[in-house]
């Protein structure tokens, strides 16, 4: 073939022509799309729960505080820092960062002469102070490193359990116990927010690694009530649990429930192997609710003598008296009180203070007093014809019904058609007690619930109460305010409502506004009032009261839960509340401040 | 699974004795082998149309005390892929080349042995295919500490930078 005369002419062309290569470095080139370069991290959706720094194969990422971050519930104020002179741009960060915070950018190249410059905490403007840095890594659900959904809790359909007063969450088996203690990511974000502050991924690893007596050691160390926790707990904990940013919170209550449930009783003295040196001290407690509980046993387990005062027939309190059976069975409790008893604590019940021993008298012969009374007296709506014997308190009703399951009472009345009054807890025990006795007397369920709060969110009552409480047929009517109890006859035909508009004013007090002009009526003929407890101090001579401080109708202490009365501490619903946790909290740091007081007074 | 798969799983059964199948899509199964005929099975293939080794790797099951070799034939003219898996030995692994059948097979081979550990009998070219200086056990074992090996390679320092001052700045909440 002739080439043409003109051929390397040709060439010449391509002076005016852009040229195809990139004038490295005054031009960058594109990292691809999905490319791994520098990080970005969102700080305001950042938790600082450390879980890339831990996931990180090359000890690349160090988790640093920042003073100058706002210290909340479900964060940590600190941030990652990364050392590019050791990542290897693996991703895993991003992709098992809790939040999405995490991400890496299309950007690759830095250059310096000095390791000082490889060193920085990412921010929303990368590691280059570059605003809207095109991002390349993002986690998809194939890089995705959390398992987000939670191993599902079995329970008693709504249809079956309603029948009975048997409890109705079945507890983890071994293999679901492991898999959903594999979803956690040890952060202890949810140790910060437990007011008890346990030991949460310590003993959720423990079940991981199927060392069950290890988990106990955990759980006593800061938690005598662990079988009633492992049920009924608020858990506070979840609700910060960093999976649950993106996904369900690990199942803590129900780990924790696994452990007690799967270490046999008898072990338990064996397992914690608790070696206190007697003291000589005295300890006087009044009530055995959870506080009283708590405190008993941090002390004994102190070497400390113990007496718990109880005017009920059993010890528990509001776990034996309030909380339904189907939530919390007798034996649960039981198992609980039997170690703390076990420790040497003594109970005696049917013993009120004030009434059968003066707190004088306690006095004298104990060393330290702590009363954890609880809030006992139920609080009326006050409206027109509360009066009526039909009308009653939910704390009597819920004891009762458990005294009457435990066949130790006779069989409360059980009405047709129940109204119940109040949107918390402690209402829908009512509501779902009193729909399983109309299921086994009548076959059907009637009751309504009504409350001021205005919906779902508002009421105070857990959401799983809710949806739980529906399921079983339980009627809700949120957002009403009584008006009248409707009698005809001296027999209870209902309750009249008006429209509540607001239930709290712009203060954030309680202040509920109504509409009188839309007005209900539920019938009903029964009326439970549960809209909140009350505290009984009469037990307290005038000589003590006139001593202490009280707020809003609590007792004021210091951390140690001391009073202004240096041998009276306090704790419970009479100091703090709202929980059994909050009131191991407080046996707790009671426990601690009664030790201090007792060492301090032997010295002097 | 396609018919024409099922008839060459049918015709492979005849020929080698049963095995265990996994279909994973209809264009896509998975067998389970014994080893010494896995050479036999991928001939066979090989001559009915899965001409293309598309991968061959490994996985290290250290709880079972084996190594998965897992070959990927995939077919040009039907677009479908068999997988076939076999077991192995974690301690001494060995395994027979397929380099005959494949001339690629030198690299996956490679980089398998530098990875994992496993020698490839009739494979001379067992030289490291991508790491430099490597100075530790093949670092896809399961057994291999990333984070112990990093540490110790490469000791922490300490830096004076203050590296939250420079962040705090590039997020406006303090003045530069």
């Amino acid at each position: 073939m002739e080439k043409s005369f003109f051929a390397p002419v040709k060439a010449w062309k391509f002076l005016f022509e852009k040229p195809v290569t990139i004038k490295v470095p005054k031009e960058k080139r594109k990292a691809s799309e999905r490319y791994r370069g520098f990080h970005i991290n969102d700080w305001d959706k950042c938790i600082g729960c450390g879980t890339c720094s831990k996931v990180c194969p090359t000890d690349a990422i160090q988790m640093v505080e920042v003073p100058v971050l706002e210290k909340k519930f479900g964060e940590k104020p600190q941030r990652p820092s990364i050392d590019y002179g050791r990542c290897s741009f693996c991703a895993m960060c991003v992709d098992i960062c809790t939040t999405g915070s995490l991400q890496m950018t299309r950007e690759y190249v830095h250059l310096s002469s000095q390791p000082e410059a490889f060193i920085f905490v990412p921010t929303e403007k990368g590691i280059k102070n570059v605003e809207n840095v095109e991002i390349g890594w993002i986690k998809d659900e194939d890089s995705e490193l959390l398992e987000l959904e939670r191993v599902e809790m079995e329970m008693i359909e709504a249809e079956e359990r309603v029948k009975s007063f048997i409890e109705y969450v079945k507890g983890y088996s071994k293999e679901q116990a492991i898999h959903e203690a594999a979803r956690c990511v040890e952060c202890g974000i949810c140790t910060d927010r437990c007011p008890e502050h346990m030991d949460i991924p310590e003993y959720i690893k423990s079940i991981w690694l199927d060392d069950l007596e290890e988990g106990l050691r955990w759980l006593y160390k800061t938690n005598p009530l662990s079988s009633v926790c492992g049920r009924v707990c608020t858990h506070r904990c979840e609700e910060v649990c960093a999976i649950s940013n993106r996904g369900e919170a690990v199942a803590i209550r129900w780990l924790k429930r696994y452990i007690v449930d799967n270490v046999p009783s008898e072990d338990y003295m064996k397992i914690l192997n608790f070696n206190p040196k007697p003291k000589e001290e005295r300890i006087a407690i009044v009530g055995s609710g959870p506080a009283g509980l708590s405190a008993a046993y941090f002390l004994a387990t102190m070497g400390y003598k113990v007496d718990i005062f109880e005017s009920l027939a059993k010890p528990g309190g509001v776990m034996r008296y309030g909380i339904p059976r189907y939530r919390l069975p007798d034996e649960a409790l039981d198992k609980d009180i039997a170690l703390i008893q076990a420790l040497g604590v003594r109970i005696f019940t049917n013993t009120t203070i004030g009434k059968d021993i003066k707190l004088e008298e306690l006095k004298e012969k104990y060393d330290a007093i702590f009363v954890s009374t609880g809030f006992t007296l139920g609080r009326s709506t006050g409206v027109p014809g509360t009066d009526h014997p039909k009308v009653v308190q939910a704390l009597p009703l819920l004891k009762d019904i458990r005294d009457y399951l435990r066949g130790e009472a006779p069989k409360p009345e059980i009405p047709e058609t129940l109204v119940v009054i109040g949107g918390g807890n402690v209402a829908m025990d009512v509501a779902r007690s009193v729909a399983r006795l109309q299921k086994m007397e009548y076959g059907k369920v009637n009751v309504k619930l009504a409350c001021l709060e205005r919906n779902f969110e508002e009421m105070p009552a857990d959401m799983e109460e809710i949806i739980e409480g529906k399921e079983e047929g339980v009627e809700f009517y949120p957002g009403w305010g009584p008006i009248r109890i409707m009698i005809e006859k001296d027999e209870i035909k209902g309750v009249e409502f008006q429209k509540c508009l607001e239930v709290f004013d712009s203060d954030g007090k309680f202040n509920p506004k109504f509409d009188a002009n839309n007005k209900m009526i539920l019938q009903g003929d029964m009326v439970v009032e549960a809209i909140g407890q009350a505290p009984d101090y009469s037990y307290l001579p005038e000589e003590i009261k006139s001593k202490l401080q009280f707020i809003r109708g609590r007792i004021l202490t210091n951390e140690y839960r001391q009073t202004d009365i240096p041998w009276l501490f306090a704790g419970g619903d009479i100091v703090n509340g709202p929980d059994i946790i909050h009131g191991v909290a407080d046996g707790y740091w009671a426990a601690r401040g009664i030790d201090d007081y007792l060492s301090s007074k032997e010295r002097s | 699974m396609m018919n024409s798969m099922n008839d060459l799983l049918e015709e492979l059964k005849k020929l080698f004795g049963n095995f265990e199948v996994q279909e994973i899509d209809e264009r896509e199964v998975k067998i389970d082998v014994e080893s010494d005929k896995v050479v036999g099975i991928l001939t066979t293939l090989k001559s009915k149309g899965y001409s293309h080794l598309s991968l061959l790797t490994c996985v290290d099951w250290i709880n079972e005390n084996k190594f998965e070799l897992i070959y990927i034939l995939y077919s040009w003219q039907n677009g479908c892929k068999f997988i076939v898996a076999t077991w192995i030995e974690r301690k001494n692994p060995k395994f027979v080349t397929v380099m005959n059948l494949w001339p690629v097979a030198r690299f996956y081979e490679r980089e398998i042995h530098e990875f994992f550990g496993v020698e490839f009998e009739g494979n001379d070219d067992m030289k490291p295919l991508i790491l430099e200086l490597w100075d530790d056990i093949p670092p896809l074992r399961k057994d291999f500490d990333p984070l112990e090996y990093s540490k110790k390679k490469f000791p922490g320092r300490q830096y004076d930078k203050d590296v939250i001052q420079e962040a705090l700045i590039f997020r406006g909440d303090k003045n530069g």
